[in-house]
């Protein structure tokens, strides 16, 4: 069985700050990572393929030279070989690019019968692009699934909708999106990483997708053209007394706000 | 400028709230075509009212209801796009749907089949000037809000769930039935397992929230006794809830989780990321427990008592107790 995992190359989302005097949201120069629910994923794929080792299973990421790194740590949570897509920036605020992208990416290699990935993205929380990639495939999508399980070319598996667990089957090929919930993914040792060696992560340029830069296919469906700060004003009262006194002043103020 | 607009939704609030921006967006000689889906055993969306419930709920918003029948068994997003399409037409301008289970799937197969643009989590949504629309919607978890511009028509807006503040008035819609064909997709439902929600923190008045500054699983009865003398219904953060699973997910606050509208919201041992605030900005007030002056809490909160958390909230419960 063959199953792609796409996994996102972003920002760490718990760095990402809004600079007031600039009037933006920094991005420069923070620390870069696999987008949390894409481990999610990969973990569900790797628990897939120890349960069955035939299984063959390749990470495919858009990015800059700089994703390599992801890329290879995301081989390293157990894949057999990843793919970088050289597609530039993945915009967040533009998941139909990027499933496009992706979609021309899977139809280079070896037919998938399982193509998964994270709810979201860390950076857009779109929730879209994994379904757009099953439109673009023409496959069934699955979301938000918290357990899985093979069977002879047809997958069951079991999606939270909210007032109930579902439990649905249908033949492969086809697109999961995971849920946090689902397991707890395991994190690459350093040596781990650094043995993922550069045959067993390659490059794929978009010409080689036949998508050029400015390909029809890659015009921006969406894109960010202007924000400001999104935080609340508080009162930013400090209670720095012992314990007993913090306590009790914090009760009179709640008492004056009305709020007991 | 005139245009037609679709509007789509699991819930009748949802819907009334769509179709009402749609119908200030479409403007005099506009249109607003409102989708239902109906299936086997009833009607599947909006799942809370009957058809006529819907219709009359959509007096003076919408211009008719669409109600595709042959949606299948249970709400499926192939299905609900497979209506949306049909409902956008050569003409449709924009479609407007809420966020809920399967409306992802619907909007994200809409966008692509009509080659549309898309945003989600929108808040709300204007005209751009020289065409197009903006959507305004929160980014990065929260850090900021951005507006998104749709360039490509139609275009495809997923709203973040909510309340519809306005009335209907006038005569029910008029009711057009169409009929689905059959699902592109073969799934067997093979089952569904109920599940029981206990809590309902975006209704809760009071909300105490748990976060990493508790060391231990154990730890968490500590909050107990306060959150019986508030009264409160107990939340947590992100790494509580999907980290350590040391709570379920419903009781999450914040981006993944739920958003509270809270008269008191109490934070112990949270350091306040962008992605758990974002769920409390609906709070009135916000206190916090921190033993970290500098923690992002302390610039988000009201009233921030720093110190021990162990130390700290014993001595709330004291505090409570002692003026009852």
């Amino acid at each position: 069985m063959r199953i792609i995992v796409c996994a996102k190359h972003v920002v760490d989302s718990t760095e990402i700050r809004w600079d007031d005097e600039h009037d933006e949201v920094v991005l420069r120069n923070l620390p870069t990572k696999i987008s949390d629910y894409d481990r999610n994923a990969l973990e569900a794929a790797v628990v897939l393929k120890e349960s069955e080792p035939s299984v063959d299973l390749d990470v495919v990421m858009i990015g800059g030279e700089a994703a390599l790194k992801t890329l290879k740590e995301a081989v390293a949570m157990g894949a057999d070989r990843g793919h970088l897509v050289e597609g530039g920036w993945d915009d967040p605020f533009d998941p139909l690019r990027s499933a496009r992208v992706l979609a021309k990416a899977i139809d280079q290699l070896e037919e998938p019968d399982l193509v998964m990935c994270g709810l979201v993205s860390e950076d857009g929380y779109n929730g879209v692009t994994g379904a757009a990639l099953a439109q673009l495939l023409d496959v069934p999508y699955l979301a938000p699934v918290v357990g899985l399980k093979v069977d002879e070319g047809s997958l069951e598996a079991v999606l939270d909708v909210g007032s109930a667990l579902r439990t649905v089957k249908v033949a492969m090929p086809c697109v999961v999106a995971v849920d946090s919930a689902m397991n707890v993914p395991r994190l690459p040792t350093v040596l781990q990483v650094m043995k993922v060696k550069g045959d067993r992560v390659a490059k794929m340029s978009l010409d080689s997708l036949s998508l050029s830069a400015d390909a029809a296919e890659l015009a921006h469906a969406g894109e960010l053209v202007g924000s400001e700060s999104g935080a609340v004003e508080r009162r930013r009262v400090l209670i720095e007394e012992a314990p007993d006194e913090a306590a009790a002043r914090l009760v009179e103020y709640l008492r004056q706000e009305g709020v007991l | 400028m005139a245009g037609r607009f679709v509007v789509s939704s699991a819930s009748v609030t949802d819907l009334q709230r769509m179709a009402e921006l749609a119908r200030r967006l479409a403007g005099a000689d506009g249109r607003v075509d409102a989708v239902a889906l109906a299936g086997d055993a009833g009607v599947l969306a909006p799942e809370d009212g009957t058809l006529a419930d819907t219709a009359g709920g959509l007096a003076g918003l919408a211009d008719t209801l669409l109600v595709y029948e042959g949606a299948g068994e249970y709400l499926r997003g192939d299905m609900w796009a497979a209506a949306l399409v049909d409902a956008i037409g050569q003409d449709g301008e924009c479609v407007l749907v809420a966020d809920a289970p399967a409306a992802r799937e619907a909007v994200a197969r809409t966008a692509v089949s009509c080659r549309a643009s898309v945003a989600s989590m929108c808040e709300d949504l204007q005209r751009a000037e020289g065409g197009g629309f903006v959507a305004r919607r929160s980014i990065y978890g929260g850090v900021a809000d951005g507006l998104i511009a749709l360039v490509s028509t139609p275009a495809v807006c997923l709203f973040a769930a909510g309340k519809f503040e306005g009335a209907p008035s006038g005569e029910s819609v008029p009711v057009e039935q169409r009929t689905l064909g059959a699902p592109a997709y073969e799934v067997t439902h093979v089952g569904d397992e109920p599940v029981v929600r206990t809590v309902d923190l975006a209704g809760a008045s009071v909300v105490v929230s748990v976060g990493r500054g508790f060391v231990k699983r154990e730890d968490l009865d500590l909050v107990d006794p306060l959150v019986s003398a508030l009264g409160a219904e107990l939340g947590c953060s992100r790494p509580i809830a999907e980290d350590f699973k040391w709570l379920p997910k419903e009781r999450l606050v914040g981006l993944t989780g739920e958003s509270v509208t809270a008269e008191l919201y109490l934070a112990l041992g949270i350091s306040g990321q962008v992605q758990h605030l974002t769920g409390v900005k609906g709070a009135r007030v916000v206190a916090a427990v921190n033993n970290d002056a500098k923690a992002p809490i302390t610039r988000n909160a009201d009233y921030v008592v720093v110190g021990d958390l162990y130390k700290v909230v014993p001595e709330l419960v004291n505090a409570l107790r002692s003026r009852s």
